[in-house]
């Protein structure tokens, strides 16, 4: 799949977005929006992965440590064909199979309860661990947040990652650049996150990650490493896809009308060159 | 053999050890904790199934749910705090809600560490794990108990958190472990005597003297704090009426607050009295001494037992 056809699918699955957004009136938007890109990246281009088995052992698994940014892998799933995109529709809803942090007991294809932040990692690497003792060829990957980096728990599993050589183990850090207060940088700086993690014994890479093709380079890259676990750090911008929303902290949790709503669709679809297709 | 005594962690570690080296699901986890744990067979035996994480409890905690996730049986193991509160969140969320088949153990629990200072004791660990929905929280009683309920939580599909001490403990039983089953030890009509772990050896003890006064206790053994043998309490609150129950627990939280609301949900008239550590950091000292200090060795449970039989 070329990286054209990649940016159109992350284009509708920020419409699938929208649409659970509609539902319930609001949700974590900003960050969904700016790791939309490498989650739909992941699953189309990457993982081996299989929506009529989503459980088979072999699988790659993604675990979205940002539990928050649940919107992106709900929309992903859903244009994949993990569950019927009807689903989107009870985002918000009494008894809903989509919470607003996943839950792998509700949906196929969620792989870990996160939400309270800083606990993706460490569950991440004990199934990088459970893999390689099954000798499968199965990855890991882990999309987390940049003010996430604040939880001293990651910093444990950053350690224990590099100390067991989890070469199968691949983070992507979505470097937005905002958390909900906030500038991260003013409000607990962890930069340069690179030389963090290089210092823990890590493979780091740095991509533009709303670029496609940086993506897809660097997933590749991180799959020939063969002494350490791979972090990308991936720059992005916040509310990716809705210009009058980009880098502002005010998107991080969004409660829009339906003013606002149309004109996010309308610059989605005009950006990818989507007809109407509802 | 009945009477004879042994260390709770070696029991612990070679019983784990045992089942573990024949079960290539069983993954051992240690937080710079294995070898105190009773793991050091396994470690040379079953290298590629032993991870170390040095004193990391709460990425140990989440590295387990992730084994887990991929068929495996993790058996964490270290101080008792540090696999309960240190890392609650951790298994609250990646064991607990995840459902996750992890077995966490709290070793040196209660206060074994008795002259270490609060911050190595967890006289919380039974209202913290019994907290988290469908962890299972056993305390066993003697070294045959642990043998019978290592077993037991390995075969069980889903989490549990057990608690070990650290003084030698006397092997009372043979056999007839069983999760969710109080252990019916002696019968009376007098007084229910509801124990668990620790304290069951001293109880049986105040048992004997007090019938030599009387006093006919019925005794009953719990080996499994969450589920609770309901039945088998409130029957026996329900012949005696009176309900006393010895824990080495904070008042509040453990055995006895669950037997508390058991009987007062129920319609149950039985009055109760928690024999338990006050809600407070513990005093320091040698362990049997503190013990004895808060009135949870064989003469303190008697006492507490006839004070409120002559004021009842």
């Amino acid at each position: 799949m070329d990286c054209h056809e990649l940016k159109q699918i992350a284009a509708k699955c920020r419409l699938n977005a929208l649409r659970m957004i509609r539902a319930s009136g609001h949700g974590h938007m900003g960050g969904a929006f700016s790791c939309m890109d490498i989650v739909t990246a992941l699953y189309y281009a990457e993982m081996n992965c299989d929506p009529a088995d989503p459980y088979k052992a072999d699988r790659d698994r993604l675990i979205l440590s940002a539990g928050h940014k649940c919107l992106a892998q709900y929309s992903v799933l859903a244009e994949k064909g993990y569950f019927t995109k009807k689903y989107l529709d009870t985002y918000g809803a009494l008894g809903t199979k989509l919470p607003g942090h996943p839950d792998m007991h509700k949906l196929p294809g969620i792989e870990a309860n996160t939400g309270a932040l800083g606990h993706g990692l460490a569950i991440a690497l004990g199934m990088a661990m459970g893999i390689r003792l099954d000798k499968t060829d199965a990855r890991v990957y882990v999309v987390m947040g940049d003010g996430e980096l604040a939880e001293g728990s990651n910093w444990e599993a950053v350690a224990a990652a590099a100390h067991h050589k989890l070469t199968n183990l691949c983070v992507f850090v979505d470097f937005n650049g905002l958390q909900i207060s906030g500038r991260v940088q003013d409000v607990m700086d962890f930069t340069p996150i690179e030389k963090r993690f290089a210092s823990f014994g890590w493979n780091v890479i740095t991509i533009d990650g709303n670029d496609m093709k940086q993506i897809l380079a660097a997933l590749e890259s991180a799959r020939k490493m063969q002494q350490k676990p791979t972090v990308i750090v991936a720059n992005t911008i916040k509310a990716k896809g809705v210009p009058f929303a980009e880098d502002k902290a005010a998107y991080h949790f969004w409660s829009p009308d339906e003013e606002e709503l149309a004109q996010a669709e309308m610059f989605i679809k005009a950006e990818a060159g989507l007809q109407e297709d509802k | 053999m009945i009477g004879n005594y042994e260390d709770p962690r070696k029991t612990f570690g070679a019983a784990v050890c045992q089942v573990g080296f024949d079960d290539e699901r069983i993954v051992l986890l240690s937080a710079d904790s294995g070898k105190s744990s009773g793991f050091g067979p396994f470690i040379e035996k079953c290298p590629e199934r032993y991870f170390e994480f040095g004193i990391m409890e709460q990425t140990m905690t989440g590295a387990a749910s992730g084994l887990a996730t991929t068929g495996k049986i993790p058996v964490i193991c270290a101080i008792a705090p540090f696999v309960t509160a240190r890392n609650y969140e951790m298994f609250r969320n990646d064991v607990g809600y995840m459902r996750q088949n992890v077995k966490i153990v709290g070793r040196n629990g209660g206060i074994t560490y008795s002259d270490l200072g609060s911050t190595h004791h967890s006289l919380d660990d039974f209202a913290l794990a019994g907290m988290i929905p469908g962890v299972v929280v056993l305390f066993p009683q003697d070294p045959n108990e642990i043998r019978e309920a290592v077993k037991a939580m390995l075969e069980h599909k889903g989490p549990v958190y057990m608690r070990i001490g650290n003084a030698k403990q006397e092997n009372l039983f043979d056999g007839g472990f069983e999760i969710g089953k109080a252990r019916l030890i002696c019968q009376g009509k007098d007084v229910t005597l509801v124990t668990t772990g620790s304290t069951t050896a001293e109880a049986m003890k105040a048992c004997k003297s007090l019938k030599t006064r009387g006093i006919f206790v019925e005794h009953l053994g719990i080996a499994t704090i969450v589920p609770l043998d309901e039945k088998a309490i409130l029957e026996s609150a329900a012949k005696t009426g009176l309900v006393v129950v010895a824990e080495e627990h904070y008042e509040a939280g453990g055995l006895g607050s669950r037997v508390a609301e058991l009987l007062a949900c129920n319609g149950c008239s039985a009055r109760i009295i928690r024999l338990a550590i006050p809600h407070d950091y513990a005093i320091s000292g040698p362990y049997d001494e503190v013990m004895a200090y808060y009135g949870l060795d064989a003469k303190g449970i008697e006492n507490g037992i006839k004070r409120k039989i002559l004021t009842f």
